[in-house]
């Protein structure tokens, strides 16, 4: 200290001076510091929305003018009303029954082209592959009226009239697998071209034909992939809304999805939103349990991407 | 019956040819080791017999029937991998019993044959283990034993021992053997080991850029090779070569010149009308003799000088490497550091021969034991200077070359 100062400046000085000298004679201290500023950053940002939603649900409706950061009333009771005097749960295994299906339909398929594009050399299988993932970049709005013509049943080719499958399962199951398939045949290409040749042949060696060494032997070995693929296609469906909406006129026995039956929350004159928070709450829980339950072979598939011999 | 032959089977990878139409019969119980070079063609044409490669022109037949077309399932085969290849995600009951749960085997059949298989490979009490805690001679095993439940007419081997460490790679090979002996299946055993196709085989084929280029058995391979690759490729450390020129009496090399001319009687197998003829000859190191040793062979050639460069002693015998030291050139002692390999002969010697580097010594080829390449072909010309004694039928070996 050379130049004279005030005590009031050499006190703040000095606890500026003390912050820094923490910081850089502590540096894994105030790494960690840091990561804990950007963590709690971080998931305050991404849990906010459920915290908003949560507070919306339980607050009565007759506050909701009111409404803060903290409920104004509690009532959990919402959470009943939506599956007892709403079809909430019919929504929601509509959404299951098709992103089921899809992810089905994707595998299976997406499983013999990733086997091709994976395993199998043949030409202008480089373009082919660019093709489909050039493809999959497109909106898939750009399609709609087209798909919407040909799956409501009114698209004629020469004396063929496409079948009408306004309001079932197909009309989504079908462009949705459409727009999954080609990154599920892009990962499945990926996983399924790391398994070593010797095992394929050993299979074939032993018994099975190409296929049955893919069933047999591959695709167990991809399992990692098999299901990274899987719950990116249900998650992907499970939440789409454009497509549902347009496909079905919204009721739960028409195979309305469950982004829809929120939106009927929605009425003429009324906005129930205390439900449709509800609703989001425990339409989102299917999803979590099955990420939560599958965490292991995702984080696994995306990760290391594959296994060794 | 298991036989399987090969005729005129032909493989192009775009523009490389793998193998050129090769024909090959191997009998029914025969052990014949394909060996030769990385890249010859002896995988491709294993892959050519399991079915998991296809010819592009010519036939294929197992057991009398023509399996050209069929996929591996047809074949009635068992192969062994190189990389083992047992399924990670299956345990080693799951891993042997695969083939036989594929064909519907009853359970207790295969029950039965598993357990005879684990037997037979000296596996039993792991079948429930997975691969992945069995040791890398354990996983060969049942690699094997995956093969033989099945009792194939005939067993694939693509390099089995290759990922073996040296010791469990000798032991296996005496197992691979005895075994195959056992079961007496017709076995096609793919190698780049020269020492081992030579130790297991009923016969080997050496193939060189897709063709055959000698198939009999070991020891008339080694001591009958029908060319200079099979020469150089059979036999460790590799057989000494010198570029030689026929002459009337003799062939000349660069320091020593072997006499043609007939002794006691016996005949040499080169005419007169390979007179001037552009020659390699070849003579295996335990061919050479010091002229100070003892064992001198019965017919010598004319001795030639040479200093010793290295001697590598390997236990039962000392490999040295001299370098011939020839009458008709003056000594290279201005030769580059490393040595010019034409201008090396290695010599085998007993182990107790005192000899030290950079000593001078005179040596002498076995001329029972010299062969003669054509230069320009590599076709072998005669195995050995001296012929048979007409009233000697045991040396009627070497009465005429090797055809092909």
């Amino acid at each position: 200290m050379s130049n004279p100062v005030t005590t009031d400046a050499a006190e703040k000085r000095g606890i500026v001076r003390q912050v820094v000298d923490f910081l850089v004679s502590e540096p894994a201290d105030t790494y960690r510091l840091l990561f804990y500023v950007g963590l709690v950053g971080f998931i305050s940002i991404t849990l906010f929305p459920f915290y908003w939603l949560f507070i919306l649900a339980v607050t009565p409706r007759g506050q909701l003018r009111n409404m803060g950061l903290v409920p104004e009333g509690f009532n959990p009771s919402v959470f009943l009303t939506v599956l007892q005097e709403y079809p909430l749960h019919h929504y929601i295994f509509n959404s299951i029954v098709i992103a089921g299906i899809t992810v089905v339909i994707c595998l299976v398929i997406g499983s013999l082209a990733g086997y091709a594009f994976g395993r199998v050399e043949f030409r202008g299988k480089g373009p082919l592959m660019l093709l489909l993932l050039l493809i999959s970049y497109f909106p898939g709005i750009t399609y709609l009226i087209p798909l919407f013509e040909m799956l409501s049943g009114t698209l004629t080719i020469g004396v063929f009239v496409t079948p009408d499958l306004y309001n079932t399962p197909w009309s989504m199951a079908f462009p949705f697998t459409m727009l999954s398939l080609p990154l599920t045949i892009f990962i499945l290409t990926t996983f399924y071209s790391q398994i070593p040749d010797g095992l394929e042949d050993a299979a074939r060696v032993e018994g099975t034909t190409r296929l049955g060494a893919l069933f047999r032997v591959i695709i167990p070995l991809s399992a990692p992939g098999v299901a990274t693929a899987a719950i990116i296609v249900f998650i992907g469906v499970y939440r789409e809304f454009f497509f549902s909406f347009m496909m079905t006129d919204g009721q739960p026995d028409n195979w309305a999805v469950l982004v829809y039956g929120i939106l009927n929350f929605q009425q003429q004159h009324t906005e129930l939103w205390n439900l449709m928070a509800a609703a989001s709450l425990i339409g989102i829980l299917p999803v979590a349990l099955l990420v939560i339950l599958a965490q292991k072979h995702i984080v696994r598939g995306l990760t290391s991407g594959g296994l060794k011999e | 019956m298991g036989n399987v032959s090969l005729c005129d089977a032909f493989k192009r990878y775009d523009d490389i040819v793998a193998v050129n139409e090769m024909t090959l019969e191997i009998e029914d119980g025969e052990f014949l080791c394909l060996v030769g070079p990385s890249g010859c063609g002896k995988s491709t044409t294993l892959e050519m017999i399991s079915g998991l490669t296809l010819p592009s022109d010519g036939t294929i037949s197992i057991a009398g029937d023509d399996v050209t077309d069929d996929p591996p399932k047809d074949r009635d085969i068992a192969m062994v991998f190189q990389n083992i290849a047992l399924f990670p995600h299956m345990d080693v009951y799951d891993n042997i019993s695969f083939g036989l749960r594929l064909r519907d085997f009853e359970r207790a059949e295969i029950d039965r044959r598993v357990e005879q298989a684990a037997t037979i490979v000296k596996l039993d009490g792991m079948l429930d283990r997975s691969p992945k805690e069995l040791s890398g001679g354990q996983q060969q095993r049942v690699g094997i034993a995956r093969a033989i439940v099945r009792e194939p007419a005939v067993f694939l081997m693509d390099e089995p021992l290759a990922n073996l460490d040296a010791k469990l790679r000798v032991h296996m090979r005496t197992e691979i053997q005895r075994l195959q002996k056992e079961l007496d299946i017709t076995t096609v055993y793919v190698t780049h080991d020269q020492e081992e196709a030579m130790t297991m085989a009923d016969r080997i084929a050496i193939i060189d850029q897709g063709v055959i280029q000698q198939c009999a058995p070991p020891l008339e391979c080694y001591t009958r090779p029908a060319n200079e690759f099979v020469a150089t490729f059979i036999g460790s450390p590799s057989m000494n070569r010198f570029d030689g020129v026929v002459r009337d009496e003799s062939i000349e090399t660069e320091h020593l010149e072997l006499a043609l001319k007939p002794e006691r009687g016996r005949e040499y197998e080169l005419g007169d009308e390979d007179g001037g003829r552009d020659v390699s000859v070849g003579v295996r190191p335990e061919n050479v003799y010091l002229v100070s040793s003892d064992d001198e062979p019965a017919s010598p050639s004319a001795s030639f000088a040479a200093v010793v460069d290295v001697l590598e002693p390997v236990g039962d015998q000392t490999y040295a490497y001299v370098r011939p030291q020839s009458a008709s050139a003056p000594p290279s002692t201005d030769g580059s550091l490393m040595g010019d390999a034409t201008e090396q002969l290695l010599v085998s010697v007993d182990p107790d021969t005192s000899i030290g580097e950079d000593e001078r010594i005179e040596v002498v080829f076995d001329r029972e034991k010299v062969h003669v390449f054509d230069d320009a072909s590599g076709d072998a010309l005669t195995h050995g200077l001296v012929g048979p004694l007409p009233t000697d039928d045991a040396a009627s070996s070497s009465e005429e070359v090797q055809g092909d």
